[in-house]
């Protein structure tokens, strides 16, 4: 139903960049969550798409018609862009009923041709030439109708919403939205206020939602579990800045930088720091862990120095075309700067030193919990430092000198604290990343 | 994708196509033309006052023979540096008694009164705050009894009249011996006489000024003491804080906010009060403004440019205090119970107290206002004494025709006097529509405000709507009484609407913006995004969800206006309005007359007070605390 396409968006207050040169493209029926930590830009993202906010510049479109552009002058309202809105705190109108807050928008709707179906959705003349009508009382009857039996809350319609409670708010809000039949649904946060049981319920109603109406949803969530579970894409954002936008299991394996891989997944990854040279059989020899030895081998046979090679071209290109910007009339310095992101070495004690700048034969290693396997074979040995059983899985932290490091283990396997184990890395999506910028060299495996 | 290929429109295209879309913002151009018109409207009067301190005045100073030579003619008009010069440099020379004594005319005309203005607003200040603060912790965080009553009460003096506890002070102290005139309830009852400074001058004037401000500064502080978080205070006391301690370090400086912006207000209400003064004989700023309005016109628009130099002042105080950092939000929502101090038997024993102070000022002005209807002469208690209800008389109210004898002076009785009734009728058209158009010009502001909170040009109008809220009410009345005199509105009702309004839309901005505020923005854009037209989501849902705030921001102005005197006094004639016509009773010696409208006053104040708040829940305590 919608194709939305945000080229070079920049907002900012000040010299504050909420959003820098945003390129992103919606696909029709997509389910896109916006997901980053808080304050990194990914609510005003959303408001700049559905007109709430107004963008410093660049071009929004909607199927292909231009809802802002700072060049042309354009700025559609956002009651002209014929998208929903759910807001984080569901802003219902409290003097009004159930009834009253989803009829309100439907009583309002004078388009051309509007009508509403046996089914009860809004339809409307997509030519233009139908005179612009109004709904009449029994139209809007039926689509509440509809959307209140969607979501199930056909019993209140005479309540007022402080007579509800934050699920029954929640669904209300819902019901609102899909009424007058929006072609996107944006979302903000819209779980953030319920309890994790019901959260979870409506999550798997919202999946099916997504289902059934056939429309484009735009999601924003710093929940990063939320946004893997119900996402076709996520755009993962930090300070303004887009880091990633790929399906939710491409970021979960292959990660763009440390930041992605640090953000998504929980337990999070255990970074490991390793140093070390490519051999001529293109395995990476290295120490880590402070005394031990191992093999990285890149999947693919991957070389590290023509990866240098090929990052710094696509690195200088994108200096060029900031420095092309900073000669611009009116160009403002960010003063939020972009730093490489600060990655946390879980340890027993810190000490953290001040260290030399790392060189191009510093890596850091990622590996997922569910990669480390614990057995007696495994070359490694620690202790474990705890262990959280809940029944289906054991979270296991194993202490490796000063090091820890967290592992998953499935079934109920009970470990006793102080308990010494073995462990090694298991299957090819150990992942490797440069020290010195924070990008992802490629995926592979750990011989140790 | 057609458009994207369409070529780049020019500059100016560009241009409107951006102020078009700053304009589809009914709160953009709300704000703009408000803006323009308030600019206008404050600004204007300020200019022509300072104006007319370098024009000449025909048959006042500036035009005597020694003035001569101070005139410059500019574009055919004539100006004066006389009135300056004079006021500032000139020696006067008076007889007091045999002697002659000479002072300079400053030290008669300004630095007197200037003198006397600023120790009254000091002293109101202190006593408002020590009175009105104690009372508002007394009631809000111990178990003190008969809260409810007490607390309605206790604001009774801020509703009524300025001048209701002067005049009562008057009834009750002054005595022939002494002051001169009648002699008043405790004279002519016990034949005591009390000493003059307490029967007129500095100490009495900054006493009801104090009792007058006192629900101010209950109102403001207790609002804080409300809503201030419990936890803050229990903390506090979880770590083995002594009680005095804690309320030395915790409470009082969360507190200290209100307890600024009251001072502030104070101040300026203070300053530019006129009836209060004027009826206890002490000169200052505002009296001496009147009484030398007519000779020394010039030097007179002088005093009320230092009048508002003192307003500018407070803006800027205001503006410094409440913008930093110590500014803090004790609402946090949170709070559940607030913590009791408990008074043991003391809560009855204050609570007497109280209840015998309020009733002094609260009950007690109207009984009194009450008798005086009824005496057959000023200040003849006799029925007191003598037991006599005989000797009280209902020809004040009854009297049906034209009668000279009785110390009637051809008046009718009030019931029956048209002139009366008349003024009373154009104070109610006045307060109707200055509540009407103050009302609803601040609502909007405090909604677009709102609306607008990072932009320059919405912090601006937000200060030019609230910079006559801090003026001097006599200097605001100074300004639109020149102003009006030029463009030849004097003595109508368009004139005291104007000043009216441009003086109270503080009040409707101030409650307006604080509850809009508080009105989360996603409630209308929930509404903008279902293509809901601006007039729609105003009266559907932001007027519905905010109606007790915004019935208070048009109550307020309108009690304010029944009771105003001191802005409305120059700009139109006695028989106008009612507090004019109050006036003129006093200047005849009709005071049965004055106390009638006085209790009449009072009684529709009261009624609508408790008539709106019965059927809105909206009440002028809620609009005042609301302020900032």
């Amino acid at each position: 139903m919608a194709r939305i396409e945000l080229r070079d968006v920049t907002k900012r207050w000040g010299s504050y960049y909420a959003v820098e040169h945003l390129d992103l493209t919606i696909e029709d029926n997509a389910f896109v969550t916006l997901l980053g930590p808080s304050g990194c830009g990914k609510t005003t993202t959303l408001r700049m798409i559905a007109g709430l906010e107004t963008p410093t510049e660049g071009r929004i479109t909607i199927d292909g018609v231009p809802m802002f552009d700072s060049e042309m002058g354009i700025n559609v309202p956002p009651n002209k862009r014929r998208v929903g809105f759910l807001f984080q705190n569901y802003a219902l109108w409290p003097n009004m009923t159930v009834f009253q807050n989803i009829a309100f928008g439907l009583s309002n709707i004078n388009e051309s041709g509007a009508a509403v179906n046996d089914a009860g959705e809004v339809v409307r003349d997509e030519t233009g030439k139908a005179p612009a009508r109004k709904l009449t009382k029994e139209e809007i009857k039926r689509a509440v109708d509809r959307v209140s039996a969607i979501v199930k809350i056909g019993q209140f319609m005479d309540r007022y919403p402080s007579e509800l409670s934050g699920g029954q708010q929640q669904r209300v809000a819902i019901a609102r939205t899909l009424a007058p039949g929006p072609r996107v649904l944006f979302m903000d946060e819209p779980l953030s206020n319920l309890d994790a049981k019901l959260r979870l319920e409506m999550r798997s109603e919202l999946q099916r939602l997504h289902l059934s109406t056939g429309s484009t949803f735009v999601y924003v969530t710093h929940d990063q579990m939320e946004a893997m579970t119900l996402a076709t894409r996520i755009c993962l954002i930090d300070n303004g800045v887009l880091q990633q936008y790929d399906e939710p299991l491409t970021v979960y394996n292959k990660p763009n930088n440390l930041f992605v891989a640090d953000f998504v997944g929980n337990p999070a990854v255990n970074f490991i720091e390793a140093s070390g040279t490519q051999d001529g059989n293109g395995a990476l020899n290295l120490s880590i862990l402070e005394d031990h030895k191992a093999s990285f081998l890149p999947n693919g046979g991957l070389k590290i120095a023509d990866w240098y090679a090929q990052d710094d071209k696509a690195q200088a290109e994108i200096k060029a075309k900031r420095d092309e910007r900073a000669k611009q009339p009116g160009y403002v310095e960010k003063t939020n700067k972009d730093t490489v992101f600060n990655y946390n070495i879980a340890r027993v004690v810190d000490n953290e030193e001040k260290r030399p700048a790392p060189t191009r034969q510093d890596f850091v290693l990622g590996v997922r919990p569910e990669f480390i396997k614990i057995d007696d074979s495994g070359a490694i040995e620690g202790e474990v430092f705890s262990a959280m059983p809940t029944g289906m899985e054991t979270t296991v932290k194993i202490r490796v000198g000063n090091f820890l490091l967290t592992a998953v283990v499935f079934g109920g396997v009970v470990y006793k604290i102080g308990q010494k184990v073995r462990l090694s890395f298991s299957g090819d999506n150990i992942m490797l990343f440069s020290r010195e910028n924070g990008r992802m060299i490629g995926n592979g495996t750990i011989q140790l | 994708m057609t458009a994207l290929a369409s070529p780049k429109p020019s500059r100016f295209r560009r241009k409107m196509n951006s102020i078009w879309t700053y304009l589809s913002k009914p709160q953009n151009t709300i704000l703009l033309a408000l803006g323009i018109i308030l600019t206008v409207t404050t600004i204007f009067p300020m200019v022509t006052i300072v104006r007319d301190t370098v024009r000449l005045h025909p048959g006042s100073v500036d035009t005597n023979a020694n003035a001569a030579d101070a005139q410059v003619e500019v574009m055919g008009e004539t100006y004066t540096t006389y009135n300056w010069t004079n006021l500032f440099t000139d020696n006067i020379t008076t007889r007091v008694g045999r002697e002659r004594v000479t002072r300079s005319v400053a030290s008669i005309y300004l630095w007197t009164p200037l003198l006397n203005s600023i120790f009254i607003s000091i002293f109101a200040c202190f006593g408002a705050i020590l009175y009105g603060g104690v009372f508002a912790y007394l009631v809000t965080r111990t178990n003190l009894k008969l809260k409810k009553y007490l607390s309605s009460i206790f604001i009774f003096p801020y509703i009524m009249p300025q001048w209701t506890l002067a005049v009562m002070w008057q009834n009750l102290f002054n005595s022939n011996v002494v002051t001169g005139g009648n002699d008043g309830l405790l004279t002519s009852v016990f034949g005591v006489h009390m000493p003059l400074w307490w029967c007129q001058g500095i100490f009495p004037v900054s006493i009801v000024l104090a009792l007058h401000y006192a629900p101010f500064a209950y109102i403001l502080i207790g609002g804080i003491f409300r809503n201030m978080d419990a936890n803050l205070e229990e903390a506090a006391t979880i770590l083995n804080t002594p009680r005095w301690k804690t309320f030395l370090r915790v409470t009082l400086p969360l507190v200290k906010p209100a307890i600024l912006s009251t001072i502030l207000l104070v101040f300026s209400s203070a300053m530019g009060s006129y009836p209060i003064p004027h009826y206890l004989k002490l000169n200052t700023l505002s009296t001496q403004y009147v009484g030398m309005s007519s000779n020394r016109a010039g030097q007179a628009s002088i005093l009320a440019v230092i009048m508002m130099l003192f307003g500018f002042l407070i803006l800027i105080v205001n503006q410094r205090t409440t913008s930093g950092r110590k500014n803090f939000t004790t609402v946090t929502g949170k709070s559940g119970q607030t913590s009791v101090v408990n008074l043991r038997s003391g809560k009855y024993i204050v609570a007497v107290i109280f209840f015998i102070t309020t009733l002094a000022t609260g009950i007690l002005p109207i009984i009194l206002f009450a008798i005086e209807t009824f005496l057959p002469n000023p200040g003849d208690y006799s029925f007191l004494t003598n037991g006599i209800a005989g000797h009280m008389t209902t020809k004040w109210w009854m009297t049906a025709e034209n009668v000279t004898e009785n110390g009637m002076y051809g008046q009718k009785g009030i019931l029956f006097n048209s002139e009366i009734w008349n003024a009373f009728g154009g104070t109610l058209i006045v307060a109707v529509l200055c509540a009407l158009c103050a009302g609803t010009i601040g609502t909007l502001i405090g909604y677009c405000v709102s609306k607008n909170r990072r932009s320059k040009w919405a912090a601006y109008v937000n200060n030019m709507a609230f910079l006559p809220y801090l003026m001097p009410s006599l200097a605001v009345g100074v300004a639109f009484f020149v102003f009006g005199s030029n463009v030849g509105i004097y003595n109508t009702f368009l004139l005291l609407v104007l000043a009216g309004t441009v003086k109270y839309i503080p009040f409707a901005s101030r409650s307006a913006l604080n509850s809009m505020m508080q009105l989360s923005g996603e409630i209308e854009e929930a509404a903008i995004i279902q293509d809901i037209p601006w007039w729609k989501r105003m009266t559907r849902i932001i007027i519905p969800i905010q109606k007790t705030s915004i019935i208070s921001g048009y109550l307020l102005p309108f009690m304010t206006c029944l009771r105003e005197l001191t802005l409305f006094m120059l700009l139109c004639g006695q028989g106008k309005i009612i507090t004019t016509m109050l006036g003129y009773f006093d200047e005849m010696g009709l005071y049965a007359f004055s106390s009638g409208i006085n209790l009449i006053l009072i009684v529709v104040i009261l009624l609508f007070n408790t008539l709106v708040n019965k059927l809105t829940g909206a009440s002028l305590d809620a609009g005042i605390g609301g302020g900032k």
